[in-house]
């Protein structure tokens, strides 16, 4: 399946929030009990039964009040660094663009709640398992749009072949510069490219989200050099206490002792 | 029988035990959840799920376990700080006997300066040993209960695996060292009754057997 793409045009969101309602019907998930977190923002993260929620962010910009309202959830990373953390082989990239979580070997340990530089992931204590948003994969498999493309009213949630779509994103760029220099797509470029790009129309700190979103160097550190590194110290140590012994024995030194010892029977000792 | 010199106080040797049996089963329980392909093997605890709260359940056990071997007036802790600072106190002699380690390791002999109670390989051991538990207890008990992403977290992962793969690295060597090298394995018998003979203490530990040691002697 060629690669997918999902563009989320903040300029054309209206904070509906019907996207996570989709989200939670589609995905069979329930209903939480939410509260006002700031704004008209009812929902504070992610959650294991909650993929995607809207966040809002007040602005103001000559004294008239600027919403920014974004639609978070994965944003499937071609280079995710939660597939790097994940020590179970249970996190995986689909030909499509997508970043998936097997629950049958997930183990619940956390390593990519920890590392995903937007905190995506959660693990449900209860189960030992990670749940994040699939981009509805099932759906995509299908010849279907995700869930809450299919719901956005203003048409600020478009899914369609990477190729086809990123053309259009960046038109839709261009277009908005002309009145708006703030304008810019986030996450083309980012952890090897995202599956979902965003059109931000301003900096991305105003919506919350990181500048340069990164693999955690002690990421790298821990997968790319110490696990590396042990394991050459561990075969190091092996191969020389197996040279040690041979060493010894052909050096005569394990029948030395014993006669050592026996010697130190009949001397009594020191 | 040979005589023998009273080498480790029950204090000692609790702690010894306490952190070997405690660091075996974390390794192999922690190695479970490291790495994919030992997984299997937590079957024989009753899965993943059951060894990853074995890890933790012997993490707090291994945790008590060195506190009360430290603190305390009795004996055994007394011996416990004594082998603490002794360690740590590294000196010329500490590093002459270092230096000819590979050879004896290999069976080789070379003349080194009287030790103290324990020569400059073993204090260069205890410091590893020391330094990576500290770090693994204190990253372990991060990971545990640090809740969120954060730098702390992050960190601690990294660090929590290259401690317990180095002390891996240095458990092999330990345990030949101990039960397959010919020369030092004379030691053995120490870490299970305390005694150890007393022709190898002074060959090993010429400074500690003089001082103190052949104090003790019997047999």
């Amino acid at each position: 399946m060629a690669r997918k793409m999902v563009f989320v045009d903040t300029s054309l969101c209206t904070g509906c929030k019907a996207c996570s309602v989709a989200c939670k019907a589609w995905n069979d998930l329930p209903a939480e009990k939410t509260k006002r977190i700031t704004s008209y923002q009812s929902q504070a993260d992610f959650t294991p039964n909650t993929w995607t929620y809207v966040r809002f962010r007040e602005e103001y910009k000559d004294n008239k009040m600027h919403f920014n309202m974004l639609k978070l959830q994965c944003f499937h990373c071609d280079d995710p660094a939660c597939m790097k953390a994940c020590s179970s082989n249970a996190i995986y990239k689909t030909e499509s663009g997508y970043t998936l979580v097997d629950r049958e070997k997930c183990i619940g340990c956390g390593y990519c709640a920890a590392n995903c530089p937007w905190g995506v992931p959660k693990i449900d204590e209860a189960t030992n398992k990670m749940y994040k948003c699939t981009g509805c994969i099932d759906r995509v498999e299908n010849g279907m749009k995700p869930a809450c493309a299919q719901i956005c009213q203003p048409g600020a949630i478009q899914f369609g072949d990477y190729d086809e779509l990123m053309p259009k994103a960046q038109a839709r760029v261009a277009e908005l510069q002309l009145t708006n220099p703030k304008a810019h797509l986030y996450g083309d470029n980012l952890m090897g490219g995202t599956t979902y790009v965003y059109l931000l129309q301003d900096r991305p700190g105003a919506y919350g989200l990181p500048l340069n979103p990164t693999t955690p160097i002690s990421l790298t550190l821990w997968k790319d050099i110490v696990h590396p590194l042990g394991g050459i110290a561990i075969g190091a140590s092996a191969a020389a206490i197996t040279a040690g012994v041979i060493v010894n024995l052909v050096r005569g030194n394990y029948a030395n002792r014993a006669k050592n010892i026996a010697e130190s029977h009949d001397e009594g000792g020191k | 029988m040979a005589k023998e010199v009273y080498r480790f106080s029950a204090g000692e040797r609790f702690v010894h035990w306490c952190h070997g049996v405690a660091f075996l089963l974390l390794l192999f329980t922690g190695l479970g959840v490291l790495v994919y392909a030992f997984q299997p093997a937590m079957n024989i605890f009753g899965g993943i799920q059951v060894t990853r709260n074995i890890h933790r359940v012997v993490a707090v056990l291994f945790t008590i376990g060195m506190i009360v071997g430290f603190i305390g007036k009795g004996q055994g802790a007394r011996q416990m700080r004594r082998w603490f600072k002794d360690v740590i106190n590294f000196g010329n002699d500490d590093f002459a006997h270092a230096k000819n380690f590979p050879i004896e390791f290999f069976g080789g002999h070379k003349p080194f300066p009287p030790q103290g109670k324990f020569n400059g390989g073993e204090k260069l051991n205890s410091m590893f040993t020391i330094l990576g538990t500290i770090c693994i207890v204190i990253s372990g008990y991060i990971m545990w209960f640090a809740s969120g992403p954060s730098l702390l977290l992050q960190w601690a992962y990294p660090i929590h695996a290259a401690c317990a793969l180095f002390m891996a690295a240095l458990l092999i060597a330990h345990l030949y060292l101990g039960i397959l090298h010919p020369d030092s394995n004379q030691a053995l018998k120490g870490i299970f009754t305390g005694w150890v003979p007393a022709k190898f203490a002074y060959e090993h530990y010429e400074k500690w057997y003089n001082e103190e040691a052949k104090e003790t002697i019997r047999g």
